[in-house]
């Protein structure tokens, strides 16, 4: 039999990762944080610590740090990155536009916050994510309505939002009871752009001007299409965070307590730091990263994989689906998942049955159709990586053997050719034995 | 004493030509395999074209794993996704004998490797053509017009394009079995033995198995037999030499798995069936005729005819009822072709859009048969004289082949045998009578040519050729020194040696008329030797893989498809799939191994329509069909560099055509300026911007800063583009061969932006592709 | 007119019978032959018209042996039949030895297509 090659292929999910998300070590993780101002690092430093508890490791260097470089001989020495600098014109080193957009190609993680007035910089590594910052630099998201209550009057740009993504994936199981104080630019995002979620909006009386000047015309952005916080995991499944505020990350917002303006409940401690710790877990591949091993396939009640099937076999499928903890493989339950069996178009769709250990299983019959057909698992659900495995097989007909043989509907048929061979031996003697 | 000694002469004589002829045989054979050797000489040994290299991996299969492997085979390398049942869908004839041929090689240690023997079946088997043609002209016409119609078709050009070393097709066996099926109908007609049916049948059987012009003898075998009937030449003999023929050639032909039940179900053989059911009526009829007195006949006459019409009408009516109330009223598209031979050209793009099935023009006959269109009249007026079961099948051959020549090209090599035979038969006829009567007015001579003939009887074979050869001389009848022409002289002196003794009485022509006739005709041999040889040695060895030019400063070799496809064998996965026109779909699944989209075998129109739809839709289209077919690899032939015309440019507009004819938003009208097929800068807009364009002239302007296409004689209408879906992997050294990569899909969606963000976005996709970027000119 | 042409036919079935009747016996054992072949045929494709055209290659093997032998054996009649002038100088047992290799070349091809 000539060599019928099955080959298996993970689309964009173990090989791309190994650079930022090793399995072998994930708690050795390198992060480098760019800053504008060294101070940052001690009022932000909840935030760097929530980090660092969780076993990351962070260099901080100023952005325009000429020595910043994210690679050296073609490796990265970096996990992930953290860009608190908005207002940077030009970074540092060999840093450049499309070095960060390179070093989330190939699969790192990015955290960038962009503030009141940021960088043309900041702002084409968001556009090249799919968020587009308000073009006025010196506008800030502004909110009549639902604005943090404060001791001095303000001009309500620190405003409050419990609008989070429902998502438990992305931000917790756990709820999140205070809402979040927010002051810097609002961004928008493409509806059609699958890959960029709006982690926290604005409300809907919210709107996007310059509180120094006098509103001429009606603000750009306006309502709940502002978004504060986005996520984005691109298609292999690096993630970023962008952020309208660098503010919100920082102690002060952390610690301080919020009530929300006409509502009477005042909360102790402002949501922030739960909503971005959470949301540093998920950029960080803390939750919601699965991977998909042990695929197999084989005719019902044989152990070894074909080459090649029949059609109208029998066969099992199985796969195994984890998903990282933070710190192990746990098994990954959901009743959701589906495989195809598919040439050009699904000819079978199953859902799989699991044993809630991580092991998905099913057992079909291979459609009457022969041609290279693929199992496929697409597996696409929100704030999780997205499982894409395909596996080539080819479905062959019957051999010249396998057909159906003595079929009771053809005796006569065999006989009349049986009775026709003895007929002509009993001619030739009859005939011979004449003379 | 003087008759027996005459008789004795004769004898001799006779045993003589035998010998002789069977030299004259064995140079034909040698004859024929040199002459289509000047492929191997001139270029390399490698096999040509396109079918051929499908053929060749079929045998490379079929030699490494046997005979029920190869008869099971589903290839799942070609046609993806759908794969391809090679066992169930290919004529396994030639690639049986290749592998039997290899096979007893091997065993008998002489380790030929699988290419060798592919490369030389179609020159071996040539020569058996050239000895089958002399048994089947033996048959009709005597031995002196088979030798002549050998040698013709020993080196016939048309017959010679399709079997020149290397050229390991179908048609290379195929024309051999098909006269010898022929032969060996006539052979059975002429003796009416039952071992020659069966030979029959099985010839019939392994011409089946070579090539689906097998329904050509299943038509024209019942055309004669009814010729014959119809023309009161019934005898047992033609019962005996059709009924078992249709019996076991069906139950054979079914026996073939490409034809299957294909072998009853369909209407190209109901003609044999029907010829079958006819010729044993009258078969009944002649018998009751000749146990009965001739009143008992005519009263069983009536009586049948007059149970029969009512019979007759019962079933018409049946039969009309059936067809009324059929919604098609019976005709299919297939019947329709059969009646209309152009219908399927005009109606089916895919088969009008490949060359060889378009009618031929008046000078490729000239080309292919050259003379022999000259001598074929002939031919046909000396089979009238008389006119024989055997020699009326060869008028018919020749005029049913010369009306399918007329429809395809292709059909040209079904004409050639054909002419072959009609020309020998004239050419002999025509030396016999000039001969004759040239010695019948030189008494001298004829007596010199006696006394030579009387020497052979006690001198050895040696000085008898040397005696034939004097006698030649005497005539001065050797113009040139042919080897072939003086044997064919030699064989007419002995033939009319014998003859003139035999019966003195003939046509006698004037000794300078017929001097003068001869000389013409040698020169019109002479002439058709030149011209075949050039035929064989210029116009069909190339192998079409590898080009070659001649300028003012040499030889130029373009050997630009071997170079891409081992790229792609080299450089890209295992399971990778190609999609290119699916004109070179057999040489990518044979040369670079990789996995095509659609190939030569053209059996699913859908695929090769949606293969068509992506060349010529706009490039994010076209992604997008390819990445649903799993495509990694785009492949475009590209001339406009050095000139080569074949190139996918060209063939644009059956891809439209073909794709339209099953996705309707392709239309050709799109893609035509005022009618006109243009890609200078009055093209459509929809031109300018499918892909087959992009990808074609993608970096052209480059070369020569202008642009400048050599095929279509014009500066291209857009120079300067970019790739968005696709990149450029590799070019080959005169840009014949392009291939082009599938981006895959951006890894993050950008937001759409009217601003300047797009300089920033092209400064770093310029920078990768100058990464990848090979320049071919390095 | 209608007694007339039963008359004849009745005339014309006689002078037959007569004229057959003096054919040889190895002729006619040869004609019981084919009639064996040629109804055991015709029954197949009555109970192909009952049953149904599913193996289609065992109905056609089990039809094609039938009028395969019957074709062979009408083939050996008209060489074996002494008033044939035209196979005056083919032996009968050489016709015979041909219609022995036909009809094997037969029944293996019909024992290959009948599975």
């Amino acid at each position: 039999m000539s060599r019928f090659v099955v080959f298996l292929t993970l689309i964009a999910l173990l090989p791309t990762l190994s650079f930022s998300f090793t399995p072998e070590s994930p708690t050795d993780r390198r992060i480098l944080v760019l800053l504008d101002d060294v101070s940052l690092k001690s009022s932000h430093s909840l935030f760097f610590k929530s980090l660092q508890s969780r076993g990351f490791e962070l260099e901080f260097k100023l952005a325009d740090d000429p020595k910043i470089s994210l690679q050296r001989y073609g490796q990265y020495l970096y996990d992930g990155l953290i860009l608190f600098s908005p207002t940077i014109e030009r970074f540092g080193g060999s840093v450049d536009l499309a070095a960060i957009l390179d070093f989330v190609d190939s699969g790192h993680d990015l955290i960038m916050s962009a503030d009141v007035s940021a960088s043309d910089l900041i702002r084409e590594i968001a556009t090249e994510c799919g968020v587009e910052f308000d073009e006025d630099p010196a506008a800030m998201v502004i909110d009549h309505t639902s604005f943090a209550v404060s001791d001095t009057e303000g001009d309500h740009t620190l405003i409050v939002s419990d609008d989070f993504i429902k998502s438990d994936v992305i931000l917790g199981k756990e709820k999140i009871e205070a809402p979040v104080l927010f002051r810097g630019i609002g961004h928008s995002t493409n509806p059609a752009n699958s890959l960029v979620l709006k982690a926290l909006s604005a409300s809907p009386a919210a709107y996007s001007a310059n509180p120094k000047s006098k509103l001429s015309n009606p603000p750009s952005l306006t309502g709940s299409a502002i978004s504060l916080v986005s996520v984005v995991q691109a298609r292999n499944n690096a993630r970023v965070l962008i952020s309208g505020s660098l503010s919100m990350f920082s102690n002060r917002l952390f610690r301080s307590g919020v009530q929300k303006a006409g509502s009477s409940t005042k909360h102790e401690k402002s949501g922030n730091e739960q909503f971005l710790t959470e949301l540093s877990r998920w950029v960080f591949h803390e939750r919601g990263h699965l991977k998909a091993v042990n695929v197999s396939h084989q005719n019902v009640g044989e152990a070894n994989e074909p080459s090649m099937y029949r059609i109208k076999d029998d066969l099992e499928y199985s796969v195994e689906i984890y998903e990282w903890s933070g710190t192990s493989w746990e098994p990954y339950v959901a009743e959701d998942v589906q495989v195809q069996f598919y040439m050009m178009s699904p000819y079978v769709l199953k859902t799989l049955s699991t044993n809630q250990k991580g092991l998905y299983y099913t057992a079909f019959k291979v459609p009457d159709v022969y041609g290279v057909f693929q199992f496929k698992v697409e597996y696409q659900r929100l704030g999780y990586t997205s499982l894409s495995l395909s596996k080539q097989i080819p479905v062959r007909p019957f051999r010249h053997n396998e057909y159906e043989r003595f079929i009771t509907a053809a005796f006569p048929y065999y006989g009349s050719s049986f009775s026709m061979m003895a007929g002509f031996f009993i001619f030739t003697i009859v005939y011979l034995y004449n003379k | 004493m003087a008759a027996s000694e005459d008789s004795n002469q004769s004898k001799i004589r006779t045993a003589f030509g035998g010998v002789l002829a069977f030299f004259i045989l064995v140079l034909i054979g040698v004859l024929a395999f040199s002459i289509r050797l000047f492929s191997v000489i001139k270029y390399e040994s490698v096999i040509h074209e396109f079918d051929p290299y499908f053929n060749y991996r079929v045998t490379q299969f079929l030699t490494k794993n046997g005979i029920y492997d190869f008869w099971n085979w589903f290839d799942d390398r070609t046609w993806y996704p759908l794969g391809r049942v090679i066992g169930g869908t290919v004529y396994p004839g030639l690639t049986l004998t290749a592998g039997s041929i290899w096979w007893i090689l091997n065993s008998l240690n002489i380790p030929l490797s699988v290419e060798t023997v592919c490369v030389f079946t179609a020159p071996i088997f040539s020569a058996n053509a050239a000895w089958a043609t002399y048994l089947l002209t033996k048959e009709v016409k005597g031995t002196g017009a088979g030798l002549t119609a050998a040698a013709l078709l020993a080196m016939v050009p048309s017959y010679i394009s399709r079997s020149v070393a290397g050229s390991y097709d179908n048609e290379a066996v195929a024309i051999f079995a098909l006269i010898f099926t022929f032969y060996l109908y006539i052979k059975t007609l002429n003796t009416g033995s039952l071992f020659y049916a069966t030979l029959n049948a099985i010839a019939y059987f392994y011409m089946v198995c070579s090539w689906g012009g097998y329904t050509f003898i299943i038509n024209l075998i019942p055309m004669h037999v009814l010729l014959c009937i119809v023309t009161g030449r019934y005898s047992s003999r033609l019962y005996i030499a059709y009924a078992p023929l249709v019996v076991l050639g069906t139950l054979l032909a079914a026996l073939v798995p490409v034809v299957g039940f294909n072998a009853v179900m369909t209407s190209e053989h109901f003609a044999s069936f029907l010829v079958f059911i006819i010729i044993h009526v009258v078969a009944l009829v002649y018998y009751i005729k000749g146990i009965l007195s001739p009143k008992m006949f005519k009263v069983a006459v009536t009586l049948v005819v007059s149970v029969g019409l009512v019979v007759c009408c019962a079933v018409v009516a049946v039969l009309i009822a059936l067809v009324a109330s059929s919604p098609t009223k019976g005709w299919s598209g297939r019947s329709l072709s059969l009646l209309d031979p152009t219908y399927a050209s005009k109606y089916i793009p895919i088969i009008a859009s490949v060359s060889e099935h378009q009618p031929p023009t008046w000078p490729s006959y000239f080309m292919d048969i050259n003379v022999l269109a000259f001598l074929v009249p002939a031919g046909i007026v000396a089979c009238f004289l008389p006119l024989s079961d055997a020699s009326s099948f060869v008028v018919l051959y020749i005029v049913t082949s010369v009306y399918f020549s007329g429809v395809m090209v292709r059909l040209m090599l079904v004409l050639a045998p054909a002419a072959c035979i009609l020309s020998g038969i004239a050419l002999s006829e025509a030396f016999d009578v000039l001969t004759r009567s040239i010695k019948f007015q030189l008494p001298g001579l004829a007596e010199n040519s006696q006394i030579d003939a009387g020497d052979t009887t006690s001198s050895s074979v040696v000085t008898q050729d040397d005696a034939a050869k004097t006698n030649k001389n005497e005539d001065t009848l050797k113009e040139r020194p042919s080897r072939k022409n003086r044997k064919k002289e030699k064989e007419h002196v002995e033939k009319t040696s014998i003859k003139s003794q035999i019966k003195k009485r003939l046509l006698v022509l004037p000794l300078e008329a017929s001097v003068a006739a001869i000389f013409l005709l040698v020169l019109l041999g002479a002439f058709y030797v030149v011209h075949c040889v050039w035929a064989a040695a210029e116009a069909y060895s190339a192998p079409s893989i590898v080009l070659t030019s001649h300028s003012h400063d040499g030889l130029h070799v373009f050997d630009d498809f071997r170079e891409a496809y081992a790229w792609l064998r080299h450089n890209t996965e295992v399971d990778d799939k190609v999609a290119s026109w699916w004109d070179y779909g057999y040489q990518t699944t044979a040369m670079a191994n990789r996995t095509v989209i659609v190939d030569n075998n053209t059996w699913n129109n859908t695929h090769i329509a949606t293969v068509g739809t992506a060349m010529s839709s706009p490039e994010k289209a076209a992604w997008e069909i390819f990445n649903s077919l799993d495509v990694k690899y785009v492949l475009v032939v590209f001339g406009g560099l050095v000139g080569y015309p074949s190139d996918d440019i060209n063939k644009f507009l059956w891809m439209v055509r073909i794709g339209g004819g099953v996705f309707p938003h392709i239309r050709e009208p799109d893609y035509l300026r005022d009618g006109q097929y243009r890609v200078d800068s009055q093209a459509t807009p929809t031109m300018l911007n499918c892909l087959m364009y992009k990808l074609s002239y993608f970096r052209f302007v480059e070369t020569d800063g202008k642009a400048f296409d050599r095929v279509r004689r014009t500066e291209i209408g857009k120079k300067h583009f970019k790739l968005t879906h696709f990149e450029e992997v590799f070019t080959t050294h005169h840009w014949m061969v392009r291939i082009y990569k599938l981006k895959p899909p951006k890894n993050r969606i950008r937001v759409k932006t009217k601003k300047s963000k797009s300089k920033a976005s092209s400064t770093t996709s310029s920078k990768r592709s100058g990464k990848r970027k090979k320049n071919p000119w390095q | 007119m209608a007694r007339s042409t039963t008359k004849d036919a009745q005339a014309l079935f006689h002078s037959l019978r007569s004229a057959y009747s003096a054919t040889p016996t190895n002729l006619k054992i040869i004609d019981l032959y084919v009639i064996f072949a040629v109804l055991t045929a015709i029954i197949q494709v009555g109970y192909m018209a009952i049953v149904g055209s599913f193996p289609f290659n065992s109905f056609l093997s089990g039809v094609l042996s039938c009028v395969g032998t019957a074709v062979l054996a009408v083939c050996l009649r008209i060489q074996v039949n002494k008033e044939n002038k035209e196979f005056k100088d083919l032996p009968p047992e050489r016709a015979f030895a041909d219609f022995v290799l036909c009809n094997l070349v037969l029944h293996l091809v019909i024992m290959n297509f009948l599975g």
